[in-house]
């Protein structure tokens, strides 16, 4: 059996946090992402609508969605800048329609072109060191006859990179405080980002971004006085993760289960009881089940050698399938396996599945919960929200 | 010193949703008197739903003995008889 070949020695993460203003339950500031598969190009774009709550999150929303499909398909920065600006509704009361976006164009070579209108200036890291983007200004005329000036920047981007994009709420956070009078800006904001790529070189995108989020909050004495959010890109050498799931249709193949294991060159998972046992007869290994720490709702997870996590199966990754689905920050979840499961997909770039399609007859007893879904099925759901939600990935095999 | 009883439950999925997330909690619910007496320890599948047979899940192991439709209670008055 063989996994799908590495085309690019270098990949793309991206991830994003985000608070909401005071007590809003709907973000003013949107970060949207989407890949282009056939184009291997990545459209990440953040907008901040004016004000916060409802209107700026549809005005942000409004610009972000027509920002990554004018992108998508022309590519043409200030065409896409100039429709947005004439398609936005108008405030009621401030009467300008006004929403600042940062969009981050990669292509398949690493080319990356920026445009940016209004928001804090996106950032670039090079390993460690921030480095400076010559930038151009292209004049744009908003639907109130407003001359505005966009910007557009282009470079090629080398593995190690990160592309840091940010609302005000970040570089305005801790504003009027004593010790950051005229908050955060844009500068110290680097310094931080520089020290914690320098403590954890290689942080990853959801890492880096919480941090920078977490810190603008704490700037801020433990308030969001505005929408703060932080999206992250990283260019990096790819992360390969196996889930294995399910015991072989063929007992035969039992061996093969084994030897994926002992080859695979990243992290591996097994979700499920039986398939764990037959990797562990065929490699003479033991499976120790943790029951100390015990999550109510799910089976315990397990050790074994060379095996970084052993859970049980379809229960497990039903719930990981729903997590994914309800965009669970997992740093903030209990942890369990199926957050354990969680945190480690979202820190991969590739993950493979491999799937044993033998039944065990017992769940089809209809005295067994609902919740039994199908294993091939979930996994096909799982691997679907990983390609489009978290932009990774993925390949299923059956054996 | 080996302890007199080992008791192995049964993690899988059957027998997790069929009362084997109960017996997680053994440890602690254990009577006093037995406390020395129990090594307790989990198992990924014990594989006993798929020999037919067996009985229903959850399944627990004590010693040699596969226990069928497990409970604290029930376990507790083996190691009682025993």
């Amino acid at each position: 059996m063989e996994f799908p070949k590495i085309t690019n020695n270098c990949c793309v993460e991206v991830d994003f946090r985000q608070k909401n203003c005071g007590r809003q339950r709907t973000g003013g500031d949107v970060f949207l992402s989407r890949k282009l598969k056939e184009q291997q190009r990545v459209i990440s774009v953040l907008s901040d609508g004016l004000g916060s709550g409802i209107k700026a999150g549809v005005l942000a929303t409004l610009t972000s969605v027509m920002g990554l499909n004018y992108m998508s398909s022309f590519r043409d920065p200030a065409k896409a800048a100039r429709s947005i600006m004439d398609t936005l509704p108008v405030c009621s009361e401030r009467h300008i329609s006004y929403s600042t976006f940062s969009l981050v164009d990669v292509d398949f070579e690493n080319e990356v072109k920026i445009v940016e209108y209004d928001n804090p200036p996106v950032l670039v890291a090079r390993g460690s060191e921030i480095i400076r983007l010559e930038r151009s200004q292209v004049q744009v005329t908003r639907a109130d006859r407003e001359p505005v000036a966009i910007s557009v920047a282009d470079f090629q981007a080398r593995p190690g990179d990160r592309i840091i994009m940010l609302s005000d709420g970040v570089s305005q956070s801790g504003i009027g405080s004593q010790s950051l009078p005229f908050g955060w800006g844009i500068e110290k904001t680097g310094n931080f980002i520089r020290e914690q790529i320098e403590k954890k070189a290689d942080i990853s995108a959801c890492e880096l971004a919480a941090a920078v989020v977490d810190k603008a909050w704490v700037n801020n004495g433990g308030h969001a006085l505005d929408d703060i959010t932080c999206g992250v890109i990283y260019f990096r050498q790819p992360r390969q993760l196996l889930i294995m799931t399910g015991p072989p249709y063929d007992q035969k193949k039992d061996r093969l289960l084994a030897d994926l294991v002992g080859n695979f060159p990243g992290r591996k998972i097994i979700c499920g009881g039986t398939t764990a046992n037959i990797v562990a007869r065929e490699t003479g290994r033991e499976v120790h089940v943790m029951l100390g720490k015990i999550d109510p709702d799910l089976p315990p997870d397990s050790v074994m050698d060379g095996v970084d996590l052993i859970t049980e199966g379809i229960l497990t990754v039903g719930r990981v399938a729903r997590y994914l689905e309800d965009r669970r920050n997992p740093e903030t979840l209990n942890l369990n396996p199926a957050t354990k499961i969680v945190r480690m997909l979202l820190n991969s770039d590739i993950i493979n599945f491999v799937v044993g399609t033998r039944v065990n007859e017992f769940h089809q007893d209809p005295n067994m919960p609902v919740e039994l879904e199908i294993r091939r099925n979930v996994i096909k759901k799982i691997a679907a929200l990983l390609e489009n939600q978290y932009l990774k990935e993925t390949s299923i095999q059956y054996i | 010193m080996s302890k007199k009883f080992k008791i192995t439950i049964c993690s899988g999925t059957a027998c997790y949703v069929l009362g084997g997330a109960q017996l997680m909690m053994l440890e602690d619910l254990m009577p006093a008197e037995f406390r020395d007496q129990v090594e307790i320890v989990g198992s990924a599948c014990l594989q006993a739903c798929r020999q037919g047979g067996s009985g229903q899940p959850p399944f627990v192991k004590i010693n040699d003995y596969l226990m069928e439709s497990a409970s604290i209670a029930k376990i507790v008055d083996y190691l009682r008889k025993h």
